[in-house]
């Protein structure tokens, strides 16, 4: 928990940047003579030399001022003797642009071998293993930093599940290299988005390692040289990476392949009448109020209400970037105490609510296809001769699909043939999950459908009686205010689950 | 311009619209044809979705009406439905929800009306009044949902609609599937030229002519003038004025000329039998036009009307489609068409609807 901060104001609008934005140029098999990678503004090597050096090298008096002249000057050395080559190079434009790779890496984009270290051998891990003292931000100890951005380095690698990482690059490279790659457009597609992605990630967190070397080798040069001015602009340097480390560790909780994916929330009211459903329409409407204070677009899909109140199922389609990423924390049953308001004798009940989250695929991904013949149309609430003789606004439809037996019903929209169309995209994202469970490409918790979520299966308890709290059996992390978190103050809890699930996974590093 | 009344009906209802004229009566005096652009005497009203925002209003006095209007929606209950099949308090809270959006110049706004005591002002297409008028008819007159909003949204459409004009149902959504199935791989019927009778708001015309190749035509036929007013006005709003052409008239009247040269005959003809007209919900059988409604003693006269008018406009292989009330009609208009038209037909079947209800005959000209 103490490795992010956890904002539990009311507008906590954004507590993470989720702008993946590709910082590097997209490898391909279309070029595959191409030795180096290069985009207009970054040149990224896929041993994860930084960019902002190069960029100097190119241009020394550019914006990133932090660098000296002198600095410059001594990186041709510092380079070479870290095990990378450097060569010029005519650029298209026609000047010469230094070029540095790492010496006998391979064509595509494997693993680099070379572990990145100072001149004099200091690697990330080798840092964290000194245990240097983690002094506050304040003191002007470049070890405190360096010893900060190192076990930040290393939990953002935990996250990245970084040795699996390692695997599936180095097979999706194999697969890259195969002649008859291509023969398979949409295969081949898949492969080098994914590619292309897992190595987007890779790259960025090589560059952070390598830049924080390159300060600390910049400090002890300048200390040698009694070059106060270096000094103080390295120490700066490694002050923002320190504070910006921390944002790339909270970055790495959803690197998950659907993570950016808009998604379904589905809920559903356990047994026990009328408390349960409007425990199931609270939870919902945290949900609501969760989503738009994210800034998500949320639209009700369907809504079955109970007889005296509340809701025995809804579900909601959550528009926007990481929606699914967040919400999938939220899978499970949710557990309510309460004086419930529906008893005459004032009793203390205990009620259940199920709650389901179904990524929406974007279009880039597989998808199931649907054979028209196997689905079933029904109008939902139909009754009465119909036709002419009715006039209703009410026209929802319900799908089934017969091989599997999903549903889906919208009854939110204002023409039947909206409503099938809306009911048919909930159908495709459902059969979707469960063939990517079948497939178990994803971690399978988290593509439960509502039937498949065992009541047992108890993430988070909310107490309004006889003390007032809401507990998260997961992670124990828990706060005071329950009302707070109906309201849909939810992301401590969601931080607090990504966090501990990817953070217990040992194997990471 | 009104029209003889012979079927008596057991409540004493005036009903805007003119009643249903006898079919042994001829059946249209007069027939004109309605360029969708030319400007007719029957302008029809704005739906309010389209009109200009420029009423306004407190926050918390839109709130104020909001929860009143909430409350009345409440307090229905089941007693519509019980009583005659009308809409429940469910119902009645979502279509208060649309007419709010349908009513505001900024639907993100609708979220903030639960904050207490805003102190800022909204934009409106309608003023605060009319809105408690609006929804004082829709509880207490059970004036229909799309009267009030002036539209209704079908399939992909959002067509206008006032009162005097058939309120199009989700059933004959249908109908377009239908012939988009017929069309996807005949390129003749696409291009060809097909007949919406009895039109309404013009929704089937609207929808097929959004289908059909790029010679295709529609004409678009309706006995009441203001349908065929409201139907140019939607043809025209989806760009459709070149392909829909709207002629006032009696079912195949004014389609002199093209025997036998007809794609495609679709209709959603009046087919409730005379004797259920007054036991119908009252958001329909208070409020919409009877001569959309009404299909005589059986509920058969114009359907069988349109049957033999098929065996002679259709060309050989043409594509007709006819809603009806449901399995007994589609039985009997089966049997109709395959033993009493002399052969004029072939592959005539009957496709229920959503509900599972029987309710379309469908089936092609026979090839000479
Ligand atoms: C049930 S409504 C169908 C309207 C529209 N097609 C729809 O589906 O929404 C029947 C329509 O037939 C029209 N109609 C009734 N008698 C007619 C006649 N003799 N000739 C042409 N149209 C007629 C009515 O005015 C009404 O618009």
């Amino acid at each position: 928990m103490s490795s992010f901060i956890l904002k539990r104001s009311r507008n906590s609008s954004s507590f993470l940047f989720q702008n993946p934005s590709n910082k590097s140029a997209t490898l391909n098999s279309s070029q595959p003579n191409n030795l180096i990678y290069s985009s207009q503004n970054h040149t990224v090597f896929h041993s994860g030399f930084s960019t902002f050096l190069l960029n100097n090298m190119k241009n020394p008096s550019s914006s990133y001022s932090t660098l000296s002249r002198r600095m410059h000057r001594n990186l041709k050395d510092m380079i070479l003797a870290s095990g990378f080559s450097v060569l010029s190079v005519r650029s298209p434009s026609g000047s010469n642009e230094v070029v540095v790779f790492p010496r006998g890496c391979g064509l595509f984009g494997t693993w680099a071998a070379v572990e990145p270290s100072t001149s004099d051998g200091l690697t990330v891990d080798g840092i964290v293993a000194n245990n240097w003292a983690i002094l506050d931000e304040s003191e002007s100890d470049w070890k405190s930093h360096a010893a900060a951005i190192a076990q930040s380095i290393q939990v953002i690698k935990r996250r990245l599940q970084w040795k699996k990482l390692k695997v599936r690059l180095n097979l999706l490279s194999a697969e890259l290299n195969k002649p008859d790659l291509w023969d398979d457009p949409v295969h081949a597609g898949k492969i080098s988005r994914e590619h292309g992605s897992l190595m987007g990630k890779v790259k960025e967190v090589k560059a952070f390692e390598q830049e924080l070397l390159e300060h600390i080798d910049m400090i002890k040069l300048a200390r040698e040289e009694n070059d106060t001015d270096l000094e103080s602009e390295s120490l700066q340097a490694l002050l923002s990476m320190r504070r910006n480390s921390k944002e790339r560790e909270l970055e790495a909780l959803l690197s998950g392949e659907q993570d950016p994916c808009s998604c379904y929330i589905e809920v559903q009211a356990g047994a026990g009448g009328t408390e349960s459903m409007d425990w199931a329409s609270m939870v919902m409407q945290m949900y609501k109020s969760w989503a738009q204070r994210r800034g998500y677009v949320v639209t009700l899909m369907d809504e079955m209400p109970g007889e005296i109140a509340g809701i025995k199922r809804a579900t909601i389609k959550v528009d926007g970037e990481y929606a699914f990423g967040y919400a999938k924390a939220e899978v499970g049953a949710h557990r309510l105490v309460r004086i419930s308001p529906f008893d005459s004798s004032k009793r203390r009940h205990t009620s259940f609510a199920a709650v389901a989250v179904i990524p929406m695929l974007g279009d880039g991904s597989t998808r199931v296809q649907i054979n028209e013949s196997d689905l079933r149309i029904e109008r939902f609430r139909a009754g009465g001769a119909g036709g002419q003789h009715v006039n209703t606004t009410e026209s929802a439809v319900r799908i089934v699909h017969i091989p599997t037996g999903v549903t889906a019903t919208c009854q939110n929209e204002r023409s039947q043939h909206q409503n099938k169309a809306s009911a048919m995209a909930v159908l495709q994202s459902r059969l979707d999950q469960l063939e990517m469970a079948r497939q178990a490409q994803m971690n399978a918790q988290h593509t439960q459908s509502l039937t498949e979520i065992s009541w047992g299966n108890q993430i988070r308890t909310y107490v309004l009686h006889p003390y007032r709290m809401v507990k998260d059996l997961r992670t124990n992390y828990e706060v005071s205010d329950p009302d707070s978190v109906l309201e849909g103050d939810l992301d401590g809890f969601i931080l607090s689950y990504l966090s501990a699930s990817l953070d217990k996974d040992e194997d990471g590093q | 311009m009104k029209l003889s009344l012979t079927r008596a009906c057991c409540r004493s209802y005036t009903f805007p619209i003119f009643r249903k004229p006898s079919s042994v009566l001829p059946r249209a005096i007069f027939h004109q044809s309605l360029s969708s652009s030319s400007s007719s005497s029957l302008k029809p009203k704005t739906p309010l979705f389209l009109r200009p925002p420029k009423h306004s209003a407190t926050f918390s006095d839109l709130k104020k009406w909001h929860d009143w209007a909430n409350t009345l929606a409440y307090e229905v209950g089941s007693s519509f439905a019980d009583s005659d099949n009308g809409p429940d308090s469910s119902i009645l809270c979502r279509e208060l929800k649309w007419l709010l959006e349908d009513s505001l110049e900024d639907n993100s706004l609708i979220p903030h009306l639960g904050i207490e005591n805003n102190p800022n002002s909204v934009k409106l297409r309608i003023a605060l009044d009319e809105l408690y008028g609006l929804w004082k008819e829709r509880i207490e007159k059970r004036k229909p949902f799309q009267y009030l909003v002036g539209c209704e949204h079908w399939r992909d459409l959002v067509l206008c609609v006032e009162e005097g004009v058939f309120i199009p149902r989700p059933e004959t959504e249908l109908i377009v599937d239908l012939v988009n199935e017929v069309v996807r791989d005949n390129e003749q019927l696409r291009n060809g030229i097909w007949v919406d009778l009895g039109t309404g708001s013009g929704a089937i015309a609207v929808g097929i002519g959004r289908i059909l190749g790029s010679k295709g035509k529609v004409i678009a036929v309706d006995l009441n003038p203001l349908a065929a007013t409201v139907a140019a006005f939607n043809a025209h709003r989806y760009g459709l004025q070149d392909v829909i052409e709207i002629q006032q008239g009696s079912w195949f009247e004014t389609l002199k000329g093209f025997e036998g040269k007809l794609s495609g005959v679709l209709s959603n003809p009046p087919y409730i039998p005379s004797d259920d007209i007054c036991g119908l919900q009252s958001e329909v059988g208070k409020h919409e036009p009877i001569l959309a409604l009404d299909g005589g003693l059986d509920g058969m006269d114009d359907l069988l009307h349109l049957c033999n008018g098929a065996a002679s406009m259709l060309k050989p292989g043409g594509f007709f489609t006819f809603e009806t009330n449901g399995e007994k009609q589609c039985k009997f208009l089966v049997d109709y068409l395959e033993n009493d038209c002399s052969g004029s037909f072939c592959n005539v079947s009957i496709v229920s609807d959503f509900a599972g209800i029987q309710r379309f005959v469908t089936g092609f000209r026979r090839a000479l």
